[in-house]
């Protein structure tokens, strides 16, 4: 495996830690599949993915795992509460209108809601931004503003606000270094690279 | 000559070749979900590669409404067409027979040469004509179960159709979840939307309003052509896009105006319909056609509870492809199939192509179609 990818896939391990098996586990911005792949294999979980890419439909096929294009809010809508025992976001939320809507319907759909996001305050994304005034390029975002889809990126601290604005409990959280794979526990949202939580509905 | 040449690692892809078809007769009687019976049953049916020791190697192909089971391969050295899904059955493709056995036949109420409202009743020795009992997609998929069960088969390892065929496979996997290892439905859907029942029955009444019909007891050479024809024409363009008939055809004319009105071929367009629509009668039965639509305006997975009610007893993976072009059997009713499945906590995969060919396009060779349907078949 490569540095990026496995820098792509930081939160594998995380994620199958906080997996119980035999979950039932929609992975929303689903991409190629791996993270589902290693949780079938893990895990035995039972997980469907969605993405909007037809290859990256065809890349699930090819590795085993269910999976649905088309629209993360419209599949959503389709499923009753509690369908799922989790709901991944990982490095979907910052692609998607209306983050605080999606994020209620996960809550809605799945016990639980796993989300995974490149830290915003981390220091070299601000540096990047104070010293170049430049959007943010690292190994997983590679390609400058003009090659990029819109992206809504965020901090752990806005994060964390807005969990506790819409109380959303917070049941775990890693923050990892600028490695994405050490982790941080100093002043993450300065030092974090990288953060991945496990939030529920306080209801 | 250096020919140690290494093999290469994609084995390239072949030809199935001449075929033959062959005829499954049942002489019990068969019995129609509508209580009708007729007293023996019979499909005619084509096969292509070679059934496995454990026969666990069937892939069973369902075909479309005006399609046969003559998807692969050439009857002969003078017959130019091939099979109607030659490009993806055969060695190296995507259902690849040098893998699998592959099974085709010709539906139950078809014309090709299975039993159908103008083949003969063996108790009368005339054709059965309208006296053919009511026909359901149920009773296509049962007539191919007691096919399959003549190899000794128990458990296919696919069943994959599109359009009408898809339906059959869906109904396959819900009929016989305990035979079916997995199952891929191409621009298909759980019932049909009530413009392609107005559009099937515009084309019914272009039949039925033909003198020649004679309420189905037309002579087989004698039959409702003018009709027929009309209702293949009107159905062929729901076949396709309009971004598809634009490229394709245009305004270009055939014949230039000229100062005298007149109502023979002018546009590109229309000589291509009325050749389908010429075409179509040479091979096809108009009391098929009215039988098959009729089928397929009834099917309904909603019923008699709800999707998810009739999608309950499914087991086996199955993969729903729409196609973004297709007006006839649009995404969302495939779309709603896997939803439900999901929904069941089934395994389930939808995926949708951007092909300009509109309903049509599962039968257009496109490479991403080509790999979804080659991995799938082989998870």
């Amino acid at each position: 495996m490569s540095p990026i990818d496995k820098k792509r896939q930081a939160d594998l391990q995380i994620i199958a830690r906080w997996v119980q098996s035999g979950e039932r586990v929609l992975d929303l911005g689903c991409g190629r599949g791996v993270l589902l792949e290693y949780l079938k294999q893990k895990k035995s979980i039972y997980g469907v993915g969605v993405d909007i890419d037809f290859d990256k439909i065809l890349s699930c096929v090819k590795r085993g795992v269910p999976a649905y294009q088309g629209d993360i809010r419209s599949i959503l809508a389709t499923f009753p509460d509690g369908s799922f025992d989790r709901v991944i976001f990982s490095r979907t939320i910052e692609q998607l209108d209306d983050p605080d809507a999606v994020i209620a319907e996960g809550l809605r759909v799945g016990r639980r809601v796993t989300v995974g996001f490149v830290n915003r305050g981390f220091w070299v994304n601000r540096m990047n931004a104070f010293l170049k005034g430049c959007h943010t390029i690292n190994e997983v975002y590679t390609k400058p503003w003009y090659e990029s889809a819109p992206s809504n990126q965020f901090s752990i601290s806005e994060f964390e606000s807005f969990c506790h604005a819409q109380k959303i409990i917070i049941e775990n959280r890693v923050c990892l270094a600028g490695d994405w794979r050490s982790e941080c526990a100093l002043l993450p949202n300065l030092l974090a690279g990288y953060a991945i939580y496990d939030i529920a509905s306080s209801d | 000559m250096n020919d140690s040449e290494p093999a290469p690692l994609i084995p390239e892809e072949g030809e199935v070749g001449f075929v033959d078809f062959q005829d499954f007769v049942s002489a019990e009687p068969f019995r129609f979900v509508s209580g009708g019976t007729i007293p023996e049953l019979r499909l005619r049916y084509e096969t292509y590669g070679h059934l496995n020791a454990a026969k666990d190697n069937v892939i069973l192909i369902c075909h479309a409404l005006s399609g046969d089971h003559h998807c692969a391969g050439v009857h002969g050295i003078e017959e130019r067409k091939q099979g109607w899904w030659n490009f993806m059955v055969g060695p190296g493709k995507p259902i690849d027979t040098t893998r699998y056995f592959v099974i085709c036949s010709n539906v139950l109420g078809g014309c090709q040469g299975s039993s159908g409202p103008g083949s003969i009743n063996p108790e009368t020795g005339k054709r059965y004509q309208l006296d053919f009992p009511k026909l359901t997609v149920q009773d296509m998929v049962q007539a191919q179960s007691l096919l399959i069960d003549s190899f000794g088969v128990d458990r296919l390892h696919a069943v994959i159709g599109g359009s009408m065929g898809g339906m059959q496979t869906l109904q396959w996997a819900i009929d016989f979840p305990d035979r079916v290892g997995r199952y891929i439905a191409l621009a298909s859907g759980a019932r049909h939307t009530a413009q392609a029942i107005a559009f099937n029955d515009t084309g019914r009444q272009a039949i039925i309003s033909d003198p020649a019909w004679k309420q189905g007891a037309y002579d087989p050479d004698q039959g409702p052509d003018q009709g027929l024809a009309v209702a293949r024409m009107m159905a062929h363009i729901t076949y396709l896009s309009d971004v598809g008939m634009e490229s394709k055809f245009g305004r270009r004319r055939r014949n230039a105006d000229e100062s005298k009105e007149h109502f023979d071929v002018e546009f590109e367009v229309e000589s291509y319909l009325r050749y389908q629509g010429a075409s179509f009668v040479s091979r096809f039965d108009a009391n098929t056609y009215l039988y098959l639509t009729k089928a397929l305006d009834r099917f309904d997975l909603h019923s008699p509870d709800s999707l998810d009610a009739t999608l309950s007893v499914v087991t086996a993976p199955g993969l729903v492809v729409g196609f973004t072009s297709d007006w006839l059997y649009p995404p969302q009713g495939n779309r709603e199939i896997v939803e439900a499945l999901l929904r069941l906590g089934k395994d389930a995969t939808y995926a949708e192509l951007a092909m300009d060919f509109g309903h049509d396009s599962f039968l257009v060779r496109a490479p991403k179609l080509y790999e979804l349907i080659h991995h799938f078949l082989a998870r």
